[in-house]
């Protein structure tokens, strides 16, 4: 080979190397440009009633979110971050009680329950200065019920006026959709006054105007109102922080909102850092990258006594049972459902499967929810090997003898390979019967309950919103638009119609009571296991990481309240 | 040459087409899809994104629109964050291109060293320290390498860090070296296999090379030990060498999703295994097709080295 061809073979490297890295560098400009556009709102407005100056940097880690926009996502990451940067007419407080945050003080609500009139605190701004009125939570509303936004919880919405129409009408004309939009109860009487109408009088919705579907729309940053809704470095803020800076799937630098209303903050600047790998992030808690973090489930043990003063475990609201699809034999017959529950030791379960990171349960709404002690339905759903297997026989199927087939169809992770064995095990030794098994990817299996196409799943219930009426309306009607268990109990159904809008607050908490006791005696669709823990390690110079009783604790505890947060490390 | 570089790069459009088929269609066979949310959603919003996605469409329909898109090199949005998809590719590709690139040299500086030094010293120290490396290394994946390199050098040591996520050395050519503690494992965690590799194949070939009369006529010719070994052996021996750099650098460069995920680095290769997991149909074939592009021009340029390294290949 000659030398020319030798310098020919290592410039064509050298081309490679620098056309791979014009390409890595390209986008730099771009990025630095957003920085400086977000920079110039911050500057100009004067901070309100400032108590003390925050000060110091908390470093969390946390998920990547899938989406901006509160009016489309129903992840719970997302709903995190959007609770650090927006808030709604109202925030629930540390009792899940709805606390005026845009709005000043409670709603006047008309004698029949139906008409909402909402007034605003004065001088509210967006984070760029301009004024954040009456409209734009209008919009925001309208956003969700945007049959093209395509909102994913427009269901939350559904008893104000209009909303499902304008919802249904994908299809329509531009101009139909505009009289459409415009039908949607929801309306600005002055910039400072809202008025919202309702089809029933439903004792919960000023709770739903604590949530994000709610939270206000920035009309002067949108020209429809299914507009593309603006990145984390264009849009606009109204919550205690704002993103200074953020690369996606890194990082994100959130910072005062100097036009925040409500308690002052504690901290000068909070960092994101997106991490998917729990047990990576558990790493970095140990050097000192993250300061705050979920702890990593598996090695529950093992942080226990490595961080006994900053580890954090407390329930969210989320119940996880066995669901049984009750069209499909043999799980259709009462007594084989209750046969599988009472064959399951749910606290060796926990032990050997979970490693203590969930609580044994029979109940389906957690206690925080339905005012009980726990532990109610434990006669009848719990372990008992013997009765389990008189309600064997009692289905037909005497030791297990002309079984049929059932399998279990479950996601793909250790923690439920470990689950199915175990069942497999309890059920065999207490039942005499044969468990298949069926793992599948999460989405297949997803696809297969939504279709209910299956016998029997593990899955469950996580909160939106703190209210017993969460844990029933949609998921145990008849025909209820996510019921996948095809569960249909004429009592329950009942029971269900006359809680939804009854406004005598006792009467109905008690009704779903009722409806609890109904859904569980036969275990009609679910013989619940477990209550999730929420695991989280935090370092013992913040403080103000509170604990609420919602799920709404994704990355941190205290999500919900990111104004509270403060740190002695300087 | 340049006939034969023309028609390559000609055969790439249908076998783009054809990889775009057969990915769209198998993508769309597999159960579930991207609006099959762990809680399930009401039918109405079901099929209002249904509708907004244009996955309400009949297949071949998509199929067409899809394809007609393509030709544009209109990747669509993704289903998940309503991004646009070419966005998020370049966005990731910046990332794994610099952290391939990192690997790459490491693993072609240090592959091609330890095999040249275990040649020479065949059966030697300088032998079984290589030998014990490239083995090693061959040995040992990713998914052990990596959290292992964690624990040692970050979590015990803290030389370094473990979250990565500022990997890059864009800052570095204006003089910011900040991110330093962040490069270096993820670097070897990536390049550590295609190193033991490089050695491997550049020991063996250097071996056979040595054996070779015209080496021994140079030896006899009195040149100096050192002119040997580099100007007439490595430069033949290097041959086979290249024709694993050329797939090794697609490789590194495409994103490595256990890398990404150990050392928390935004990539590509975490990216395309999770659109499969959430069926995030617009970014699947986005990042499909991008990778069939990549390697087919990866390897059209390999081939086109060999003619240049190579001076018996015609074209």
């Amino acid at each position: 080979m000659t030398r020319s061809k030798w310098r020919l073979l290592l410039s064509m490297f050298a081309v490679l190397a620098i056309m791979a890295i014009a390409v890595a560098c390209g986008d730099d400009d771009d990025d630095d440009g957003g920085d400086d556009t977000s920079g110039g709102g911050g500057g100009n407005a004067t901070p309100t009633a400032q108590v003390q100056k925050p000060s110091g940097t908390i470093t969390i880690g946390a998920t990547q979110f899938e989406t901006w926009d509160p009016h489309f996502s129903d992840f719970a990451q997302d709903i995190t971050h959007m609770v650090y940067v927006w808030r709604g007419l109202y925030h629930l407080d540390l009792n899940d009680k709805p606390q005026p945050a845009m709005a000043d003080g409670a709603p006047k609500v008309s004698s029949d329950g139906k008409t909402y009139t909402i007034t605003l605190k004065k001088d509210l701004k967006w984070s760029d200065g301009q004024p954040l009125t009456a409209e734009d939570f209008v919009l925001g509303i309208q956003r969700t019920c945007n049959p093209d936004v395509a909102g994913h919880y427009q269901y939350i919405l559904t008893n104000i006026v209009g909303c499902d129409d304008y919802y249904a009408a994908a299809d329509a004309t531009p101009a139909k959709k505009a009289e459409l939009q415009k039908a949607v109860g929801v309306k600005a009487i002055d910039a400072t006054t809202l008025e919202i109408k309702i089809n029933e009088a439903q004792p919960t919705f000023p709770t739903l105007l604590a949530l994000w579907p709610t939270f206000p729309a920035p009309k002067h940053k949108l020209a429809a109102v299914d507009a593309p809704w603006p990145g984390p470095l264009e849009n606009v803020y109204n919550g205690p922080f704002m993103p200074k800076a953020y690369t996606e799937k890194a990082t994100m630098e959130l910072v005062p909102n100097p036009n925040w209303v409500g308690q002052p903050v504690g901290v000068e600047k909070v960092v994101l850092k997106y991490v998917d790998d729990p047990a990576v992030l558990n790493q970095a808690y140990r050097t000192g990258e993250v300061d705050a973090t979920v702890a990593n489930k598996p090695e529950l043990d093992k942080l226990k006594t490595e961080f006994a003063k900053e580890l954090y475990l407390y329930p969210a609201t989320r119940t996880i049972g066995l669901e049984f699809n009750v069209t499909k034999a043999p799980v259709d017959k009462p007594e084989v459902r209750l046969a599988l529950s009472q064959a399951t030791d749910r606290t060796t379960m926990m032990k050997v499967v979970f490693k203590d990171a969930n609580t044994a349960t029979t109940s389906w709404v957690p206690p925080a929810r339905n005012g009980l002690k726990g532990g109610e339905y434990d006669s009848i759903l719990g372990f008992n090997p013997t009765k389990a297997k008189e309600n064997l026989a009692k289905a037909g199927y005497p030791d297990g003898k002309g079984f049929p087939e059932l399998t279990l169809l479950l996601v793909d992770s250790a923690t439920n390979k470990l689950l199915g064995e175990f069942l497999q095990a309890e059920w065999k030794k207490h039942l005499g019967i044969d468990l298949k098994i069926e793992i599948t990817d999460s989405k297949t299996r997803s696809s297969r309950f939504n279709a209910s196409d299956f016998q029997l799943v593990t899955g469950g219930w996580q909160e939106d919103y703190p209210d017993p009426e969460n844990w029933f309306l949609g998921l145990w009607e008849t025909g209820g638009s996510i019921n996948k268990t095809k569960t249909s109990v004429k009592a329950l159904d009942d029971t269900i119609a006359k809680a939804k809008f009854n406004t005598n607050d006792e009467e109905r908490r008690k009704l779903y009571r009722d409806a609890e006791k109904l859904l569980l005696e036969q275990a009609n669709g679910i013989a619940p296991l477990f209550h999730t823990l929420a695991a989280m390690l935090v370092k013992p110079h913040i403080k103000g990481m509170v604990e609420n009783k919602r799920p709404g604790d994704t990355f941190v505890p205290g999500d919900w309240y990111i104004e509270l947060w403060t740190t002695s490390k300087k | 040459m340049l006939a034969y570089a023309i028609r390559r790069v000609l055969a790439i459009i249908p076998l783009i087409f054809a990889i775009a088929t057969i990915t769209f269609f198998l993508m769309h066979s597999v159960e579930g899809g991207p609006f099959d949310a762990d809680k399930p959603l009401s039918p109405a919003t079901k099929a209002n994104l249904e509708r907004r996605y244009g996955l309400d469409d009949p297949l071949p329909v998509q199929y067409v629109t899809y394809l007609k898109n393509l030709a544009r090199l209109d990747f669509g949005i993704s289903f998940a964050n309503n991004r646009d998809i070419s966005d998020i590719i370049k966005e990731r590709m910046r990332v794994s291109v610099q952290l391939g690139i990192a690997a790459f040299l490491f693993a072609t500086i240090f592959g091609l060293s330890l095999g040249v030094i275990s040649s020479l010293n065949q059966n030697g120290l300088g032998d079984y320290v290589g030998v014990f490396v490239a083995t090693a290394g061959a040995a040992m994946p990713s998914i052990v390498l990596a959290p292992l390199l964690t624990i040692a050098f970050a979590v015990e040591l803290g030389w370094f860090k473990v979250l990565s996520t500022d990997y890059g050395f864009t800052g570095w050519f204006q003089g910011d070296f900040s991110n330093w503690k962040q490069v270096v494992l993820p670097t070897i965690g990536l390049g550590f296999l295609p190193m033991a590799f490089i050695a491997r194949i550049t020991r063996a070939s250097m071996l056979e090379v040595l054996r070779q009369d015209y080496i021994r006529t140079a030896r006899a010719k009195g040149l100096r030990e050192f002119g040997v070994v580099m100007r007439h052996a490595a430069k033949n021996a290097l041959i086979p060498v290249l024709t694993v750099l050329g797939p090794i650098f697609a490789g590194l460069i495409t994103g490595s999703l256990v890398i990404e995920r150990m050392f928390a680095i935004p990539g590509l290769g975490g990216e395309f295994v999770r659109s499969v997991i959430i069926r995030d149909y617009g970014l699947i074939m986005g990042v499909t097709v991008f990778f069939a592009v990549v390697i087919a021009v990866m390897n059209l340029i390999v081939d086109l080295l060999y003619g240049i390294a190579d001076p018996r290949i015609r074209y």
